[in-house]
């Protein structure tokens, strides 16, 4: 579903990421792990160009990124992000119809009745006319989740999506993903809850100093780290004190 | 006292009439205005460098040049050209172009003021840019914008006595005419004031409402 090929990325002479491969099949979770400054969120933000990779290649559902095909990827890939960026002006149904209407060009009765039964699964149905700033952290990020589903994604990368929230509201959150992940949804989750790659996820993917240092089957990478930089992280991570 | 009363009710007809065409000069300006200025400010804030010249250029140019100035090249100098205007649309072009970059400026600041999130937001959803800048950029923009244009119109409105110096029977130019030919300077020009600030207290009040509202947001 998602591949990448020794993609690389440069910002001026500082190289953010080198020789990054991975793929993704469908239907997998894969959480995305690593020390800050890593690179994990930029290979989330070339695999739908938010960023332009410098050399390597990347395909999304056997089509391969490129400026000409990234209108067509967009659509079919979902995202939420750190801070949720929610449009401010418009309430939660109207953002999570947003997309459907002005991207897809559904009609506004049917996109209305679709986002609010995505509202409904993201236990969110009584906020649907609430604006952003009228909702809590994790209410935003389960509307931001409901964002990317109202395009009927074909898979989801998920940017860090509790690390802005509230410690009691991450929970919330997780639930939401993992429901999703159960339904089968393919899901690239970069992220610093390592309970949930350890539960959710099929596979992890260890990311340092722009490059995937060890990857493998979640349990293995998350119990029985064979790489001495991911043993070190996940003492660190899991046993802070 | 009673003399100024009689007298204000003599002249307020004809201040009336004057303000009246005050106000349609300000609306009419305003909108120009609105129209050019938005266009300054896209023309900024594209990607192509010569367009963001020429809207750079225009902007310090127009705001080089005193509006009397401006309005005296509408209507006097832009006939030799063949661009005759009758002095009211004269004045609606002068006032309007020479407020457009004051516009500009405000639009500018409202699209910078947007968040570049909430544009990347757009652009994952699979927005072409003109969907970003129609659903997402200019509502934000422009509601940031909103104060500052208050302003801009209180200040336009005030302007618009500039436009008596082209023959526009508007409140200043009338009051001059009765002055000259009643010399009731005290009453007249008491009374001009007055009408003036009556036309803007509102605004700036609307002004003040919108600001509160925007600081809760």
């Amino acid at each position: 579903m998602i591949k990448l090929n020794n993609v690389a990325k440069r910002f001026g002479d500082k190289e953010i990421l080198r020789d990054v491969s991975f793929s993704i099949g469908a239907g997998e979770v894969a959480c995305l792990i690593g020390p800050s400054g890593s690179g994990k969120s930029t290979i989330l933000r070339c695999i739908n160009g938010l960023e332009r990779h410098d050399a390597g290649s990347i395909e999304v559902d056997g089509q391969l990124v490129t400026t000409a095909s990234l209108p067509q990827i967009r659509s079919t890939l979902g995202m939420v992000f750190q801070r949720f960026n929610l449009f401010p002006h418009r309430t939660a149904v109207e953002n999570v119809m947003e997309g459907p209407v002005h991207v897809l060009r559904e009609p506004v009765s049917q996109a209305r009745e679709r986002a609010m039964s995505l509202l409904d699964k993201v236990g969110l149905a009584e906020h649907a006319d609430h604006l952003p700033g009228q909702l809590s952290g994790g209410q935003q990020q389960r509307v931001g989740i409901a964002r990317a589903l109202a395009m009927q994604p074909r898979a989801i990368l998920f940017d860090e999506p509790t690390s802005a929230l509230d410690p009691e509201r991450v929970g919330e959150v997780l639930r939401v993903m993992r429901s999703l992940a159960e339904e089968g949804m393919t899901m690239l989750v970069v992220t610093h809850e390592i309970g949930f790659a350890r539960e959710v996820a099929d596979t992890v993917f260890f990311a340092d100093e722009g490059r995937i240092i060890e990857q493998g089957p979640a349990r293995d990478v998350l119990t029985a780290p064979q790489v001495e930089r991911t043993q070190l992280f996940l003492s660190r991570v899991l046993a802070p004190l | 006292m009673q003399e100024f009363a009689s007298d204000a009710i003599l002249f307020l007809p004809v201040l009336m009439r004057g303000l009246w065409t005050t106000i349609l000069l300000t609306i009419c300006a305003l909108a120009l205005s609105i129209v050019l200025g938005m266009g300054w400010a896209l023309l900024g804030a594209s990607s192509n460098a010569f367009l963001r010249g020429i809207s750079i250029t225009v902007v310090n140019v127009v705001r080089g040049i005193p509006i009397i100035v401006q309005l005296f090249v509408v209507y006097f100098v832009l006939p030799e050209w063949g661009l005759d205007f009758p002095p009211f649309a004269a004045g609606v072009v002068g006032l309007g172009v020479a407020y457009s970059v004051y516009q500009a400026e405000n639009f500018r600041g409202g699209i910078a003021s947007v968040d570049h999130n909430l544009v990347e937001a757009g652009v994952a959803l699979g927005m072409k840019r003109s969907t970003i800048l129609s659903r997402i950029i200019l509502p934000l923009g422009i509601r940031t914008a909103l104060p500052s244009l208050g302003n801009t119109t209180v200040m336009l409105l005030k302007d618009s006595s500039i436009a008596s110096t082209i023959t526009i029977a508007e409140l200043t130019r009338e009051g001059q005419l009765l002055a000259i030919s009643t010399f009731k300077n005290g009453t007249i020009y008491l009374l001009i004031a007055l009408l003036y600030l009556a036309a803007s207290l509102p605004l700036a009040a609307g002004v003040r409402a919108l600001e509160r509202k925007m600081a809760r947001k």
